[in-house]
């Protein structure tokens, strides 16, 4: 039995008693359960590659006892514990072993996740109808009209009915094998181990979730002899806890796709992450100052759709690509539903500072509401530029700020694809701020289309025309 | 069982055996039967067995739950004897260091300060990503479901903030560099799992994004985790390190940094972000070198040279755990001593220091400017580290002061840890103002600059001065 430790000296040093046995009560199930499955370790070889969750419960020493990587977790995450390790390090064979109220009470999100998700671990779920570790309370495998010290009067029909974890684990797509054996005698204990070592061997071949669910014995807390104790799982758990395999899904269950080791070469990760080394072109002399000193703010704003995000991304990325700081701040979250979009972008000509712009100097509306909402809002000397195709109203704006109508919408659609008219917008915005020189504004635009090729010449048309719209007007 | 040409019989150690009689039942030939004397040594009364009629058939093994209460009696002595080791005799693993490896020049990305902190953390070595998504952080777990497949990484929504975090235990356990991206009510899911990683030393980075609360409140910026990070950090005598950026760039720095702190303290890392730098887009400059992780001597790695370790925060013995809270206590702290971290703006000669981070510590910096044309000497003091609070930088700079004014989106959190430090450090402070907002609300310059000038408070301040 090499798997286990020679001596325990987790156990209190491992000296004396302690040194040689495990710190279950007599005749507890928990102990066939390590053995059989340090039996199974040892017979499938895998020593070495064993990572063995303990659990909080009876079972939280496992640790104390099988040779092998341990880790304990946390009450009930076990199974997300052992799918971090799996994940870190695939030819582990991870195995978490939970008892009752682990596994069927604090921890069931986990352990559907896992068993849903169908990554090869194996679970061993140890089922005694109590919780043995706090003292026998209710468990929710407790039998109805059980006894326990939180269900003194024994269960009743409003604590709920015992839940049937293998079949509830079962009737999931995810899991590749699922039994519930029990303990209770020879025949019994054989198929226990049987069970135990094909769960875990699943996972060598890399096939699959397994989980096996072992009817167990808590004699402490039944108050029973372990004999008896043998007797009240066979006589009174096992109807409702039918033995069996719920679900075997081995012969015709795909391996789980290859693992592969993660990439760390740095030309990869460059690639990955959007790295680019040629330098893009500069066509700024220097910042525009003149306009409202060095550090500007804008707000464009229309409904989801109009492409307002999409324009102010290019305007930062303008502005960053002539070595200036920019910074866009998109509406967010249930605000940016609901058909409203918003963007606060702010350029400067070292360092932005507040990012967001509550009193803009240009603003770039989309429709007749945000120009309502926001035109009162522009700073002094500042500029609206409005889709007049869609607001025909001149908006109320402040004395010194100056309204710039542009029908983009109408641009847009005789251009054939309505969805530029935010790039008419940005041309017109070009063209009404003089902000950054054209060419500028077209290799932003040809960055942010460097996946779509094909539209360029529209969006260019579409910036032409708008920037000649306000030259007309303005 | 192990198939054997030859089956052994059992041989009874009375010291290993509990007398719990599941052997009687198992031996079909009745070669055991209940003892009648207490074992001097354990207190319990063994069985005994009789092997005239034992047929070596194994089932009083199988029946036994004591791993050394029956010993196999082989007449070949070398096998009876497969020796296994102790635990403590298994020698500890050697580390194989992280490598720090040259990136290939890149002009500046144009990203969102979640995509930041994605990249920041690819860059760190970190492969493995696991989080519940929530606003508004989600846009860096998604960039990492695109990312982490292309460089064999491994990406997993998890079915909670509990599962997320737990699944960073498992991965920090093995050794890896792992991370989850969250926001504050998640956060708050994940106090249990983080109080678990310090207590077992396991490495891993949070980066939580402060939106408007109590409750679900709003997705709007805020600062009110603050307190939680730096002081409610789950049950137990816990810290960790809290970094806390302020703009994109920064976003990728710090979560650089984070990974490295994590890993060289065996214990996780807070990046504090609010929800502004998580939505904005700026520029970042990507850094010269990237990580490639190693694999450190302690991680449950599953393999040989690994067998040994465990990972686990318990101590049963009162002393024992009294002894591991004051390794924890020192390893704490080394990180006071050795991690705080701050940045100075115009606090050569600041009479009037501003204190402020994330966010609303550029409109801080915004006032300082405008504040300094106007004649008035203010400066600027950003804690880079929350946690440890960087009092050596501020206590000079603090020396010099007429006013501190604190400067946040939250009910004073920065300033009780500013305030906090300062009295740790037995410092004289001058007078303390606040210019605080809160709901989702940050600062404005305006605020800020008014507040100094004549003495103008937030609305804020009101209630909770
Ligand atoms: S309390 Fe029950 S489950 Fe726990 S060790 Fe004792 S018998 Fe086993
Ligand atoms: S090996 Fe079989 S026959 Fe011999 S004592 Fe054990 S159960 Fe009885
Ligand atoms: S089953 Fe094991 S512990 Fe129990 S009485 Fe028999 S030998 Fe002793």
């Amino acid at each position: 039995m090499s798997v286990f430790y020679e001596r325990f000296d987790r156990h209190d040093a491992g000296e004396g008693v302690k040194g040689r046995s495990t710190h279950y009560c007599p005749g507890c199930g928990h102990g066939l359960v390590h053995k059989y499955l340090a039996d199974a370790v040892e017979d499938l070889g895998i020593q070495n590659r064993t990572v063995a969750i303990s659990p909080v419960g009876c079972a939280v020493f496992l640790y104390y006892y099988v040779d092998a990587g341990n880790v304990q977790a946390a009450h009930g995450r076990a199974p997300a514990v052992a799918l971090g390790e799996k994940l870190a390090h695939p030819s582990s064979i991870v195995i978490s072993y939970q008892g009752d109220g682990d596994l069927a009470s604090i921890g069931l999100a986990e352990i559907l996740q896992a068993a849903q998700l169908g990554i090869p671990i194996t679970v061993i779920f140890v089922n005694n109808a109590i919780y043995g570790m706090t003292g026998g309370q209710m468990a929710p495998t407790t039998l109805m009209g059980q006894r326990t010290t939180t269900s003194p009067e024994g269960r009743g029909r409003t604590m709920g009915a015992p839940l049937r974890m293998a079949e509830l684990i079962a009737q999931l797509e995810g899991p590749v094998y699922v039994e519930r054996v029990a303990l209770y005698d020879n025949k019994q204990r054989v198929k226990a181990q049987r069970a135990i070592k094909k769960a875990i061997g699943l996972q060598v071949e890399n096939r699959g979730f397994a989980m096996v669910e072992v009817l167990s014995e808590c004699p402490l807390h039944l108050g029973l002899t372990p004999a008896e104790a043998e007797r009240w799982v066979k006589e009174r758990m096992l109807p409702v806890f039918p033995l069996g395999v719920k679900k075997d899904a081995t012969a015709t269950r795909e391996i789980w796709p290859a693992w592969k080791t993660p990439i760390v070469d740095p030309a990869v990760v460059h690639a990955v992450i959007g790295g680019a080394a040629e330098r893009v072109q500069r066509f700024c002399t220097r910042f525009p100052r003149e306009l409202w000193g060095r550090d500007i703010a804008l707000k464009l704003a229309g409904a989801g759709g109009d492409g307002a995000q999409t324009a102010a991304m290019i305007i930062a990325r303008a502005a960053i690509n002539e070595g200036f700081d920019a910074t866009h701040i998109p509406s967010y979250g249930p605000e940016s539903r609901g058909g409203t979009s918003y963007a606060d972008v702010r350029v400067a000509e070292e360092e932005v500072l507040s990012p967001a712009a509550p009193r803009p100097h240009v603003l770039l509306a989309f429709n007749a509401p945000s120009l309502a909402k926001f035109g009162p809002l522009v700073a002094d000397n500042g500029i609206a530029i409005y889709d007049s195709t869609v607001a025909p109203d001149p908006p109320r704006l402040a004395a010194n700020v100056i309204g710039v109508p542009v029908p983009a919408t109408a641009i847009a659609t005789g251009l054939g694809r309505v969805t530029v008219k935010n790039i008419v917008a940005l041309g017109a915005l070009a063209g009404a701020t003089r902000l950054f020189p054209t060419d500028t504004f077209l290799t932003a635009i040809r960055q942010a289309l460097r996946d779509k090729p094909a539209l360029l010449e529209l969006n260019e048309q579409a910036f032409a025309l708008g920037a000649k719209a306000v030259a007309a007007t303005h | 069982m192990a198939a054997t040409v030859e089956r052994p019989k059992p041989v009874l150690v009375p010291d290993s055996c509990k007398g719990c009689g599941r052997c009687i039942d198992a031996c079909e030939h009745h070669c055991i039967e209940p003892g009648s004397d207490i074992d001097p040594v354990t207190g319990l009364v063994p069985v005994r067995i009789h092997l005239e009629h034992c047929t070596a058939c194994g089932l009083c093994f199988d029946a036994c739950p004591e791993p050394y209460a029956l010993r196999p009696e082989f007449a070949d002595a070398a096998r009876a004897s497969r020796p296994a080791p102790r635990a403590t005799a298994i020698p500890a693993a050697e580390p194989i260091p992280d490598a720090i490896v040259e990136l290939p020049p890149a002009e500046p990305l144009v990203i969102k300060g979640m995509y930041a902190s994605a990249i920041g953390a690819i860059l760190a070595g970190c492969r493995h990503f696991f989080g519940y998504p929530i606003t508004p952080s989600t846009e860096g777990a998604e960039l990492m479901a695109r990312l982490l497949p292309r460089l064999d990484g491994q990406f997993v929504q998890a079915v909670s903030e509990v599962a997320a975090i737990n699944m960073l235990y498992g991965a920090g356990s093995a050794g890896v560099r792992a991370t989850t991206f969250t926001s504050s009510p998640g956060f708050s899911l994940m106090l249990e799992g983080l109080s678990y990683m310090m207590g077992a030393r396991v490495p891993g980075v949070v980066v939580n994004v402060m939106r408007g609360g109590p409750g679900l409140g709003n997705i709007a910026p805020s600062q009110s985790d603050i307190k939680l990070a730096c002081r409610g950090l789950g049950h137990g005598d816990s810290h960790a390190i809290v970094l806390a950026p302020a703009t994109p760039q920064e976003m990728l720095e710090l979560t650089m940094l984070a990974f490295d702190l994590a890993f060289k303290y065996r214990n996780p890392v807070i990046v504090l972000a609010d929800a502004y730098l998580a939505q904005m887009t700026g520029r970042v400059t990507l850094p010269r070198t990237m990580v490639q992780p190693g694999v450190p001597s302690w991680a449950v790695a599953g393999d040989e040279a690994h067998r040994r370790n465990l990972i686990t925060s318990i101590y049963l013995s009162e002393t024992e755990l009294e002894g591991e809270n004051l390794r924890l206590l020192a390893k704490y702290a080394r990180m006071v001593d050795e991690e705080p971290r701050a940045d100075l703006f115009e606090c050569g000669d600041a009479e009037i220091l501003i204190v402020a981070c994330n966010t609303p510590s550029r409109m801080a910096k915004g006032a300082v400017r405008t504040l300094r044309a106007r004649g008035v000497k203010a400066g600027l003091f950003r804690p880079l580290t929350l946690w440890p609070f960087p009092i050596r930088a501020l206590a000079p700079v603090l020396g010099r002061a007429r006013e501190v004014v604190v400067v946040e989106a939250s009910a004073a959190q920065l300033e009780d840890e500013m305030r906090l430090a300062i009295s740790h450090a037995n410092l004289a402070t001058p007078p303390i103002t606040r210019v605080n907002r809160l709901g989702g609300i940050l600062p404005s310059h305006d605020e800020i600059v008014s507040c100094v000038v004549s003495g103008a408070r937030a609305p804020a301040l009101e209630a909770t001065a």
